[in-house]
């Protein structure tokens, strides 16, 4: 098909920004100078997770999500099984959208309205999404990908000077385990970058090299939280980092060298909008592709008129910040044990047992023949 | 198909066109606060001062006759928060005002005595709040009175305020700093502190001491030489010249310390805490004014044990000064205690007010001078 393995890496690492933007402060929150346990720990069990979506692609080669639950359980089954998907999918975007917009909207241009900025990320996204697909979205990738993470490197070089690694003592006593576990649960859900993989794998050139590449983007994306989560701590100390809402986006406003490198915020800002603007177009383009499977509509475009008003409406439902408490409880309760856990498992283990009755078919007729 | 990719072109165009600009502000339309002064006043309202730049006073050519032009203006209003103050600045200002660039934070006095642990929320929550701001106390004296000051080289005395820490020997000490080592419960902050001279110069005086455990309220002030040993015990002190009698050879010698190392050892044994003090320094003798010659080896070692002496017994003395008078750990011995011994902390923590002035605390000084300077036996003139 149309993606490259470099390209499946660059698109896996650009969620780095949804990360680091949203999920280090509910992480120190939960397990303080513990947090980059926590983000070590989610990071195993996303690993896991991520093991178990690819190796589930990777046993259907060329099919998405739909196709091949709808070519095992049945058409109607199938298709049972993948609404949650396309909920969740449509429910990531609009909250991304809504919460990145609520957080450039006071800092760059507080007197825009906020429907007019998600307007604006949401005519991108459908450029991108319309005019390319998947080619396009890999492409776009590809280049933002390796600025992210020079921008992240440079981020952390720049604030060597105001970090204090005993701001990390003492280690693990505090909090415990418990503690710690607590706090690594969100960062093990959105490490494997809910539920893409599912469809992205079937888009590869080489499927077989889906789960090296795949554990090598997830590898760069956890060592990159881990660090921004090691800088956030020691620069700002867990009991005020805990308080901040986005800690990283203030850990670059911290940068201070010789009164010459400062207010490079802004710089950040602008990455950042491409690292989201990225993510948002690959939900796009994965929720109507498999929307238009779901309707055994050939031309998926045509589903883009669809989703893309019903993520903007959503993300305009969303009344306030407050909102969000809700929607990551509803995320973490709800769709993650049911998409990211549940709905993989039960279609692995069909999987598997249907190759080994496919096997034992064969088995049989070879020694028939 | 070529329809729709028509109309994605428009759509892509009005994103170029649109994007953001009648949320455009030009300089020349704000008014730049550059630091904010905090004050109590006498009945009981709070003051927020903020030190305002005048562009048009900044540029012009040197040596051009006439007065120069003022550059900043302090401006003052009163509000029952700190924001709450600002909507009455800004009816002062014919600009609407722009606190991103608020480098200095000072806190008068008689604010600090009332207690500041309710004061520090709006500089990190507003979205326009500065990162990178720094944090004085003024002594005896308003903050206020500060912002007017008239700087001596820069155009305005906040930018001064922000150089004077690394002049003066101290590590950079943010507001953000300040706010970590409050919100921290094993450590007690301490600020440093300004005040103004009889010629209306801002003056470092050391440092201010806070107690946490009642409203973060001022109780005391540390003088400029205990502020240093007190930063240099926890590591905040960069520089620092260390001067004394020697007694064997009959004078003064001064070490100008560029390198400051410290460690806190903690000890517990049968449920008794010790601590011991090592601060260790490195530096370049300046002055001798005794019989000693710093380049033989005998000499060296007398003036090196002995200024080590001296500031040891000084130091011991500021920690005795800090527990009996103050009560309050700015050492952050209990911190100490926390990381060397995470779970017999948990069970000290809640006394921890109470051990803290009972706390038997050794202090060991090692000066080293790795350079006797320019000169060997003193020159000094003898008839």
């Amino acid at each position: 098909m149309s993606l490259s393995g470099w390209q499946l890496i660059w698109i896996i690492i650009t969620e780095v920004c949804a990360i680091i933007g949203i999920r280090i402060s509910p992480a120190i929150a939960a397990s303080n100078q513990d947090a980059w346990l926590s983000i070590l720990i989610g990071g195993v069990f996303g690993t896991v997770l991520t093991l178990l979506v690819v190796h589930l692609s990777m046993l259907h080669p060329n099919q998405t999500l739909t196709q091949f639950s709808r070519g095992m359980l049945g058409n109607w089954l199938g298709r049972m099984i993948t609404l949650p998907y396309l909920i969740a999918w449509c429910l990531f975007c609009a909250g991304l959208l809504r919460e990145f917009s609520g957080f450039l909207q006071p800092i760059l241009i507080d007197r825009t309205p906020l429907w007019i900025m998600m307007l604006l990320i949401l005519s991108l996204m459908i450029f991108l999404t319309y005019s390319s697909g998947m080619k396009g979205i890999g492409r776009f990738c590809e280049i933002i990908g390796p600025l992210i993470i020079f921008v992240l490197i440079v981020s952390f070089i720049l604030n060597v000077s105001n970090a204090d690694w005993h701001n990390l003592l003492p280690v693990y006593v505090d909090s415990g385990w418990i503690s710690i576990i607590k706090g690594s649960v969100g960062p093990a859900f959105w490490f494997p970058g809910p539920f893409t993989l599912l469809v992205l794998i079937a888009f590869m050139k080489n499927p077989q090299q889906a789960i090296s590449k795949s554990m090598i983007g997830l590898g760069i994306t956890v060592s990159m939280v881990l660090v921004a989560t090691l800088m956030v701590l020691m620069v700002f100390g867990p009991n005020f980092a805990s308080k901040i809402r986005f800690t990283y986006f203030m850990y670059v406003r911290t940068i201070d060298i010789l009164n010459f490198i400062q207010n490079v915020d802004i710089f950040f800002m602008f990455i950042w909008l491409f690292g989201v603007t990225a993510q948002l177009s690959l939900y796009l383009f994965i929720a109507s592709y498999e929307m238009a499977q779901w309707f055994n509509v050939k031309n998926w475009r045509r589903m883009i008129w669809f989703i893309a008003p019903v993520i903007f409406i959503l993300a305009i439902l969303i009344p306030n910040e407050t909102a969000f408490t809700f929607y990551d409880s509803f995320w973490m309760n709800v769709i993650f044990p049911v998409c990211g856990i549940g709905i993989p498992f039960l279609l692995w283990i069909v999987s598997i047992a249907k190759r080994n009755e496919s096997n034992k078919k064969i088995d049989n007729n070879c020694r028939k023949g | 198909m070529i329809k729709v990719s028509k109309l994605c072109l428009v759509v892509l165009l009005t994103v170029w066109i649109t994007t953001g600009c009648w949320n455009l502000k030009e300089p020349d339309q704000l008014a730049f606060s550059l630091g904010a002064g905090l004050d109590l006043l006498e009945d009981g309202q709070l003051q927020l001062s903020s030190q305002i730049v005048i562009p048009s006073g900044m540029g012009g050519q040197e040596g051009s006759i006439g007065k120069k032009n003022k550059t900043f203006r302090v401006v003052s209003a009163t509000g029952r928060n700190v924001y709450d103050a600002v909507p009455n600045i800004q009816l002062q200002l014919p600009r609407s005002l722009f606190i991103g660039q608020r480098r200095i934070i000072l806190i008068g006095q008689r604010l600090a005595e009332h207690g500041i642990d309710d004061l520090f929320d709006e500089f990190i929550r507003n979205p326009q709040s500065e990162m990178r701001s720094r944090i004085y106390v003024v002594k005896d004296a308003d903050a206020k009175d500060i912002l007017a000051a008239t700087p001596i080289f820069e155009s305005y005395s906040s930018t001064e305020l922000v150089d004077k820490q690394e002049a003066i020997g101290l590590k950079s000490y943010y507001f953000r700093n300040f706010l970590s080592d409050a919100l921290r419960p094993s450590l007690q902050p301490i600020l440093p502190a300004l005040s103004l001279s009889a010629s209306k110069q801002t003056v470092y005086s050391g440092s201010a001491i806070f107690n946490k455990n009642d409203g973060l309220k001022l109780i005391g002030f540390l003088n400029t030489q205990e502020a240093a040993y007190a930063n240099w015990i926890t590591g905040r002190q960069k520089r620092l010249v260390v001067t004394s009698f020697v007694k064997r050879g009959q004078g003064t010698v001064s070490l100008k310390l560029h390198t400051l190392d410290r460690r806190i050892r903690v000890k517990i044994v049968n449920h008794e805490i010790k601590i011991e003090v090592r601060l260790k320094g490195k530096g370049t003798l300046v002055e001798n004014n005794s019989n000693l010659n710093p380049t033989k080896e005998n000499d060296l070692r007398i003036i090196q044990v002995e200024l080590s002496r001296i500031t040891q017994k000084s130091v011991q003395q500021l920690i005795e000064k800090v527990q009996k008078q103050y009560k309050t750990d700015i050492f952050g011995f209990g911190e100490s205690v926390h990381r060397h011994y995470p779970s017999q902390w948990k069970a000290l923590k809640k006394n921890w007010y109470a051990t803290f002035p009972g706390l038997d605390v050794k202090v060991k000084v090692e000066l080293q001078c790795s350079d006797p300077g320019e000169a060997n036996s003193s020159i000094k003139i003898i008839p």
